[in-house]
């Protein structure tokens, strides 16, 4: 059971509890808190970089399911507020895409030799570690990997929030469609769709 | 071979249809009893309890047995403290005797800080001083068999409910739940050495309940135990003597001779408890106090002698003890009614607290098999040979 304590560092979301080559898991410290979908993250030691592609809160013990409870309250906070013990039956589990790692300082956009470690530490990247990483686009075949309809959602996502650390957030993902097109060339439909969604 | 389903279904269907034709009879039965409930002076029963020789064990009845008693509302800040046990018993199939006792322990805040402690704590009993009860004054010693560790097990969870109140600084009215009856089980613990309950009761369980009526000397802590579905009828039995004809009562002497039915009694008897008392309590509400009479809580429990009230939660009659310094404690009292009935609309129908309490204690079946394969490589580690029984091999390979 996680503790209640705040973590001495605000970045900090959780700590890895699933890893693969390709992608982790973080239980996050703070239910219904983590990192939006389509937000950079990193881990520490190694530094191991990914985009959030799913957000998921369920109970803790996988035999138990959540009822409702708030017929006769108020708001949804009040079922909480009366119900003290499903802050510690509940979790929040964010889920990424490994999209590039630091090796002796030097950033790149491939997966790294190794997953992260259980217990990790998965903290917020903030602007800066944003905006350097997305000076290239290198990381833009990990991420449009996987079904189609989800990988375009969570690409579309990441590219405008990391938009928003340039200078010229337009010239920005004008040229991160040009990069897309030539990537998705070959499925105009899914290119298309694509496109809109960074307007 | 599967059960025969055919023959199993010609059985249940004659059963269905004798208990549809004693339906009406045993509601009849059902609605003459609750008039005679209503008729009754308790005074009257436990006096012709206390004069005659009755077959079954009555309690102490209040003067007016249908009195109800609605609730007050709970305070806004309470707390509550709830322990559960669960435990893996010696198994003689392993080549080691050994047992272990998982005790959780809960604490739920509610009001202006909630808050939730959540955890459990594991006992292994490995060694013979801690797999036998020994007599000090003689040889005999007594294993912790499956009963045994039963009672071990209830009384370690009101220990740790003790230490839970004790380490709980809390102002605010808490409520300390024991999931089941207070009164270790007569029948259970008088199947063994009168030594046996000396450990048990006077050295360890009394001792925790002193501790909980210290504190709740100073602040207040109301300690209940909580039976859900209770099958007591002591109250229903008690009904009998109201309307035996003798003077003074011998169920044997007069009655002895007659078969289950025939007795004047029987008009009004074969009931549980609960049947009574949920034609009488509407939800919410709670009977007037009734003072347990076990052999067990006369001989030993002194100051601590339990009484009990059925309560309406409305989901279900539920049997709610509590010791007598909280039963004379009208505060005290009324607050156990409410703050019960709270949990028990927080758990859906049963105490939120002992049901946390119940999903921290249960070792799950995989935690069972991984004991017992740890303890097996374990001793092959240490070239120590590890059996089975033919008996379980067989079991497990079911050759052809």
């Amino acid at each position: 059971m996680l503790s209640e304590h705040k973590s001495p560092d605000l970045s900090r979301i959780g700590e890895v509890v699933e890893a693969t080559s390709i992608s982790f898991t973080v239980h996050c410290y703070e239910l219904h808190l983590g990192a939006p979908l389509g937000a950079l993250i990193k881990t520490d030691t190694p530094e191991i970089f990914a985009v959030v592609n799913n957000v998921s809160t369920s109970s803790i013990d996988p035999t138990r399911r959540p009822v409702a409870r708030g017929q006769d309250e108020k708001d949804s906070d009040s079922v909480y507020l009366h119900n003290p013990q499903l802050k510690k039956l509940l979790k929040t589990e964010i889920h990424a895409l490994i999209v590039g790692h630091k090796d002796n300082n030097n950033l790149h956009q491939y997966l790294p030799a190794l997953p992260p470690r259980i217990h990790a530490f998965a903290h917020h990247c903030n602007i800066d570690d944003l905006r350097k990483f997305t000076q290239k686009l290198g990381f833009l075949p990990l991420l449009l990997e996987g079904p189609p309809t989800l990988a375009d959602e969570i690409t579309s996502a990441f590219l405008r929030q990391a938009a928003l650390t340039h200078p010229d957030p337009d010239s920005f993902l004008f040229t991160s469609g040009q990069e897309v097109a030539q990537l998705l060339g070959n499925d105009l439909r899914r290119l298309n769709s694509l496109l809109r969604r960074l307007k | 071979m599967s059960i025969d389903i055919h023959k199993l279904q010609f059985n249940l269907d004659a059963l269905a249809s004798r208990l549809k034709g004693q339906a009406s009879q045993r509601r009849n039965r059902l609605q003459q009893a609750i008039r005679q409930m209503g008729y009754l002076n308790g005074q009257v029963i436990n006096e012709k309890r206390m004069r005659g020789k009755f077959a079954w064990p009555i309690p102490t009845f209040p003067s007016n047995p249908t009195s109800h008693y609605a609730t007050m509302l709970p305070p806004q800040d309470y707390s509550v403290l709830a322990t559960d046990g669960s435990r893996i018993d010696i198994d003689d199939e392993l080549p080691v005797k050994c047992a272990l006792l998982n005790i959780s322990k809960v604490l739920l805040n509610y009001g202006f800080t909630p808050n939730a402690e959540l955890s459990s704590e594991s006992q292994f009993f490995t060694e013979d001083d801690q797999l036998f009860f020994t007599d000090t004054s003689s040889t005999r010693s007594q294993i912790l068999d499956k009963p045994l560790l039963g009672l071990k097990s209830s009384v370690e969870e009101l220990v740790s409910l003790a230490e839970l109140a004790e380490n709980s600084n809390s102002k605010v009215p808490t409520l300390a739940l024991v999931d089941g009856s207070l009164i270790l089980w007569g029948q259970t613990i008088q199947a063994y050495p009168d030594y046996i309950s000396q450990i048990l009761i006077n050295e360890t369980f009394l001792p925790a309940l002193d501790k909980l009526k210290k504190i709740t000397s100073s602040r207040p802590l109301i300690l209940a135990g909580y039976i859900s579905l209770p099958a007591s009828t002591g109250v229903a039995d008690g009904l009998r003597l109201s309307i035996c004809p003798y003077e003074p009562v011998s169920c044997d002497y007069h009655c002895g001779h007659l078969e289950r039915g025939k007795r004047e009694c029987d008009s009004i008897g074969g009931f549980l408890d609960r049947d009574l008392f949920s034609h009488i309590l509407q939800p919410g509400q709670r009977s007037d106090l009734f003072v347990s009479t076990s052999s067990i809580v006369r001989e030993y429990y002194g100051g601590h002698a339990i009484s009990f009230y059925y309560l309406n939660t409305g989901e279900e009659i539920a049997r709610i003890e509590v010791p007598k310094w909280i039963a004379e404690n009208e505060n005290l009292l009324n607050l156990s009614h409410s703050l019960i009935l709270d949990q028990c609309e927080k758990g859906l129908g049963y105490p939120v607290a002992l049901m946390e309490a119940h999903e921290q204690a249960v070792i799950p079946q995989h935690d069972r098999e991984l004991f017992r394969q740890m303890i097996e490589e374990t001793l092959e580690k240490e070239h120590v040979s590890v059996y089975t029984s033919q008996k379980t091999r067989s079991k497990k390979l079911r050759s052809l």
